[in-house]
């Protein structure tokens, strides 16, 4: 595995911070001085400002929202309760947001309108349908506009999650993917092979959604023969023991693929729970002799790709490690190979050898409540009940799970991955009263999934996340200390297993993973990068400097328009209402917090709201800013409530 | 859930008498008093991946030296002018303890080598997770307990930082900085006492203690808050109780956690940042490298110390790459230049600030790994060599026992990968007396102290 390695680039940092700083004194700075700095004066500003200044243009103040008005105020019961007695329909806007916040990149305002009253397992079933949108494009756009593989010191993967995140109609498969890449783990974190090359990534990013809803045993398989991996995990270029000189084949891939990606360290019931031998010792799944055995199975696979027709080596590799990985049988190891209860025979051939192991894996007992359970912390919930993860551990088994609506997913097979997914989803574990009356169903918001949502609601344009410096890499601790594709090593940014120590839930013996990321740097961190973007921060152009460097040292043309309007939210709808505040309030609760803001954090943001001016006091250049102020406050608000991180 | 005095005091003595019961006694320990005076500050480096063994200490006589080279070619044939035997650093250690063959460092480390060379540093051999003496006879019998998920890297690291695998709680960090914490420290006291530049991980956590992340030497501020000037005032106010978690009054578990670290963090990181101004700049540089800049950062907490009002403090810092399954001979060298240029620099800093003597800095890491080559690289293993330095410190030693570079010796778990003769433990022990932890306290923050034979290392000079 590659090892979690803590160092960062220092400049960039300082880069990043200042950067934020900077451009924060001008946007806020310019938004209160603009504002006249508070209530009273502003209003008495425009009564001495001539109304012919006012733009001609501009809609008449104290109109009150006209648009279809959310639901009243929004209980935290209304936005769990969704799915009463096995019925699936989506009944408020606020349960409609939260099903869409559990299972997509984020709700829009769009998707709620159109799916209220309809029922869930519709949405599902289209998300089912639809075609992968693939990340092979977007490397390829990259590679065009740069006509070169030398990119930008920002990942064309980065990019492409940032875009597919935003855009992708197929949500569901791109959820999945974001959450199988937090399991079977590669990254592009250190500045070695895969960011050198991100075509790596980038095929093996393709392996995960193509089978994101298909089977586990056959993404095993991808996985397995692909360079990505195969560099990572280091078992690429792996040879058989040599009795002469004492060398054994690496071990590495041999045990994460049994500790991480299948069967994990102990014996588990379907239900998730600790098998535990006579003296109430939980019971080890395998011991070093299992993983010498395995390792032998991963020898002879070589990164392949016919040097013929490649003058340039950077390409060659490029090649190379996006298909996979070629068994050189000469080089696979002829021995025997015993792990757990499997046997394979001498002179077993190499691709047979690999394909039987992984039979061997997929047959374990654990693999279903060992994948389950994690799926279930991606999406829904930290610490799942013993029913819960039975039943999913269940339809992973089985291949199938019967919606509410008693329609089948899955085609039967162990290891389906839409009938799992499924059962994560529609389980009644993770609805209505099991939820609703709950101090502990529900997770911390992954942070990177925070700022898709906002990315989201507000329809930021998303298409050229190049030219937006912070994006390209979250990961410092200063930052969210999460980055799509770059955890530091094999062990995620957190672990499944991960009990807060010192915490209440600690006490109470709760894993919640995203707790190991949740600091005294990432918490400030994660108020800095949301203010960042919520403040509209790259629209006031003092990235445009340090991009154009950039840009020019690549030999680019640096579109500075586009870099000024890409991921700046207009705010429009929220603008409208924010002349009163509770409208305001309540319209974001829906949208970005499922309704489960309390009463008193709602009351908190109107009170934060009326410290500035109302807009209707205000003319002009004067009253968009008033307007956008508290707009951004608002959200701001929202999304660092307690109730919005922990999302229910 | 910080504990109160009473139950803690109750907790160790029903621990102390369980010790007794599996030979704990009094005479098991030098019978040393807790010592709570002055400031002392312990340093852990942590190597994550497993710091390979073999290519640290490398035994310098010639018949071995060839043995080993052996055993090595190939990795040794990749490492090139640097393993050969005439560019080795060969120790020549002095005391009692001392090997009865030579040994050298690698040339990557002559910071290390110097201090050693000045009795400023020692070597601590064959050092590992053990939950009792461990035999090859026993191993292979399976007759004895054995730490859990060994050559596993998660578990592991949970093992040396707490002495239980992944899942571990407390650390022993953060139960050496409880066990010299008053009952009356602030919040801002216990968090300066425990600081880490590496999020997760036990070690710092203690009953009380709690690892406090600084990286960069500066805690992180809500910029929004920053820029708001006075004439704002009330709205900053009214925002910074919002991102306290103020306003939040429900009975959710997980959210009530994340409203308590928010105001944790804020409220310390204020008062971190406060106790900085006017701090002086340190006149010693530090390699512009991830570890050099993590040590530069624990000596600014070191040199603010009475403004932290702390007299304790646990400090985690670490780097990764130490997983070194291939290209071995490409990364190692350049990861121990990197180890060997931060510590040299963190000593020398250390004098400037007249801290010498009252700061211990040592290394850990997952495991060591197998004298088996893989090809270009090596496996997970157990057993491994770690520094320990500081102007406290009997330097000039290796203490512990280095295995000849061949397998199926008596220590051989398989591979060479090496059986610890000394557990984790027992290491962590003469830091914690040192420290100034009483017997009763060892033996609650090391819970298998008392398997051992604990006549105890001579780490400290008397």
């Amino acid at each position: 595995m590659t090892p979690p390695s803590l160092d960062f680039s220092a400049a960039y940092l300082a880069f990043s911070a200042l950067t934020l700083s900077r451009a924060l004194v001008f946007a806020v700075g310019a938004l209160l001085a603009g504002c006249g700095g508070g209530g009273s004066s502003a209003s008495g500003d425009r009564a001495a400002a001539p109304p012919v200044l006012a733009p001609p243009t501009d809609p008449p103040p104290a109109a009150p929202p006209t648009s279809p008005p959310d639901n009243p105020p929004a209980t935290v019961d209304e936005g769990i309760t969704i799915f009463g007695s096995r019925d699936a329909v989506f009944t408020s806007r606020a349960s409609t947001s939260r099903f869409l916040s559990l299972a997509t990149f984020g709700a829009t305002e769009e998707a709620i309108d159109n799916l209220v009253g309809t029922r869930a397992e519709r949405w599902f079933l289209d998300q089912l349908a639809l075609e992968p949108t693939l990340m092979t494009p977007v490397f390829e756009e990259y590679t065009n506009q740069f006509d070169s593989l030398t990119f930008l010191p920002v990942s064309p993967n980065t990019m492409g999650f940032w875009r597919h995140a935003v855009e992708a109609p197929d949500q569901l498969r791109q959820r999945m993917v974001f959450a199988l890449s937090q399991i079977l783990v590669v990254s592009d974190f250190g500045g070695e092979l895969l960011s050198d090359v991100p075509s790596a990534v980038t095929y093996y990013l393709d392996v995960l959604a193509r089978h994101a809803l298909g089977n586990y045993r056959e993404l095993l398989e991808e996985i397995t023969y692909s360079p990505a991996m195969g560099h990572y995990l280091t078992y690429a270029g792996n040879l058989p023991a040599d009795e002469a000189t004492g060398r054994m084949p690496d071990e590495n891939y041999a045990r994460e693929i049994l500790q991480l990606f299948s069967i994990g360290l102990v014996e588990l019931n379907d239900d998730g729970s600790v098998k535990t031998n006579s003296d109430g010792q939980a019971i080890e799944t395998y011991d070093n002799r299992d993983v010498t055995g395995l390792a032998r199975v991963f020898t002879g696979l070589e990164f392949g790709a016919d040097p013929d027709g490649f003058d340039d080596e950077s390409e060659l590799l490029s090649t190379a490690l996006s298909q996979p990985m070629t068994l050189l049988e000469f080089n696979h190891s002829q021995r025997a190979k015993e792990f757990l209860d499997t046997a394979i025979p001498p002179n077993t051939p190499g691709t047979q050898s690999v394909s039987m192991a992984l039979d061997g894996i997929m047959a374990h007992p654990n693999v279903g409540p060992f994948i389950g359970r994690q799926l279930i912390q991606r999406f829904t919930t930290s610490h799942p009940t013993p029913a819960y993860i039975h039943e999913v551990a269940g339809a992973f088994n089985t291949g199938r799970y019967l919606l509410p609506d008693n329609t089948a997913v899955g085609d039967g097979r162990k290891g389906d991955l839409s009938a799992t997914i499924a059962a994560v989803l529609f389980s009644p574990e993770a609805h209505g009263s099991k939820v609703a009356g709950s101090d502990r169903f529900g997770k911390p918001r992954e942070p990177v999934v925070r700022l898709t949502q906002w990315m989201r609601a507000f329809a930021v344009d998303a298409s050229r996340p190049d030219l937006a410096p912070i994006l390209h890499d979250l990961l410092p601790n200063e930052l969210l200390g999460q980055h799509p594709f770059r955890s530091r090593s094999v062990f995620n940014f957190y672990r499944p297993g991960y009990v807060a120590p010192g915490s209440l839930s600690g006490a109470e013996g709760l894993t919640v993973p995203e707790f190991q990321i949740t600091n005294a740097s990432t918490n400030p961190g994660y108020v800095n990068v949301m203010t960042h973007f919520i403040f509209n921060v790259g629209a006031e152009g003092e990235e445009l400097e340090e991009l154009e460097e950039l840009f020019d040292e690549f030999g680019l043309q640096l579109d500075e328009e586009q870099a000024l309007r890409s991921f700046i939210a207009g705010y429009e709808r929220e603008r409208t209402l924010s002349s009163i505040p509770e409208s305001l309030i309540d319209h974001l609760n829906t949208l970005l917090a499922a309704g489960q803001l309390t009463d008193e954090t709602r009351d908190e943001i109107a009170r934060v709201l009326d410290l500035t001016p109302d807009p209707n006091q205000l003319a002009g250049e004067q009253r968009l800013e008033a307007q956008q102020l508290r707009t951004m406050l608002a959200v701001l608000m929202t999304m660092t409530a307690p109730e919005y991180l922990v999302t229910q | 859930m910080a504990l109160n005095r009473r139950n803690f005091l109750k907790q160790l003595s029903a621990l102390s008498l369980i010790g007794t019961q599996s030979g704990l006694g009094g005479t098991a320990l030098s019978a040393l008093a807790a010592d709570h005076s002055g400031y002392k500050a312990l340093v852990c480096v942590f190597l994550f991946g497993g710091l390979d063994n073999h290519d640290v200490l490398i035994p310098y006589d010639p018949a071995e030296y060839n043995e080993y080279a052996n055993r090595r070619s190939s990795l040794l044939g990749l490492h090139g002018a640097s393993r050969a035997r005439e560019s080795l650093l060969p120790l020549v250690p002095q005391g009692t303890s001392t090997p009865t063959k030579n040994w050298a460092l690698p040339p990557e480390l002559p910071s290390v080598k110097t201090l050693f060379d000045s009795g400023e540093a020692s070597l601590i051999a064959n050092v590992g997770p053990l939950i009792e003496p461990v035999t090859r006879q026993s191993f292979l019998d399976q007759s004895v307990r054995l730490p859990p998920r060994l050559f596993s890297h998660n578990d592991q690291q949970a093992t040396w930082q707490a002495s239980a695998p992944e899942g571990a709680q407390f650390g022993w960090g953060g139960l050496f900085a409880d066990a010299l914490l008053s009952e009356s420290a602030s919040a801002d006291t216990l968090a300066f006492s425990t600081i880490s530049s590496v999020g997760g991980g036990p070690f710092l956590t203690g009953r009380r203690a709690f690892p406090y992340l600084v990286s960069g030497g500066r805690a992180a501020d809500i910029f929004l808050l920053d820029e708001l000037d006075d004439d704002e005032s009330n709205l900053r106010a009214h925002l910074e109780q919002h991102f306290k978690g103020d306003n939040y009054s429900g009975s959710h578990l997980l959210r009530r956690d994340l409203q308590n670290s928010y105001r944790n963090a804020l409220e310390t990181n204020a008062a971190y940042n406060a106790a900085q101004l006017g701090a002086p700049e340190l006149a010693t540089a530090f390699p512009q490298t991830g570890l050099g800049s993590q040590l530069r950062g624990v000596a600014n907490s070191i040199s603010i110390r009475n403004q932290l009002s702390v007299s304790r403090q646990v400090f985690f810092v670490g780097i990764g790459g130490f997983d070194t399954h291939d290209n071995q001979a490409g990364s190692l060298p350049q990861l121990l230049s990197e180890l060997d240029g931060a510590i040299g620099a963190f000593a020398e800093a250390m004098r400037e600030l007249g801290q010498h003597s009252n700061v211990t800095l040592f290394t850990a890491s997952d495991f060591g790994r197998t004298l088996a080559v893989n090809g270009d690289g090596t496996d997970h293993g157990w057993g491994g060599h770690q520094l320990v330095v500081g102007g406290a410190v009997a330097g000039r030693q290796i203490i512990g026992t280095p295995t000849p570079p061949v397998f199926d010796h008596d220590l051989d778990a398989g591979g060479g990968r090496i059986i610890p003769t000394l557990s984790v433990e027992q290491f962590a022990a003469p830091l914690g007396s040192w420290f100034g932890l009483s017997n009763e306290e060892l033996a609650f923050a090391l819970p298998s102290l008392g398997n051992f034979d604990s006549a105890g290392l001579d780490l400290f000079a008397s």
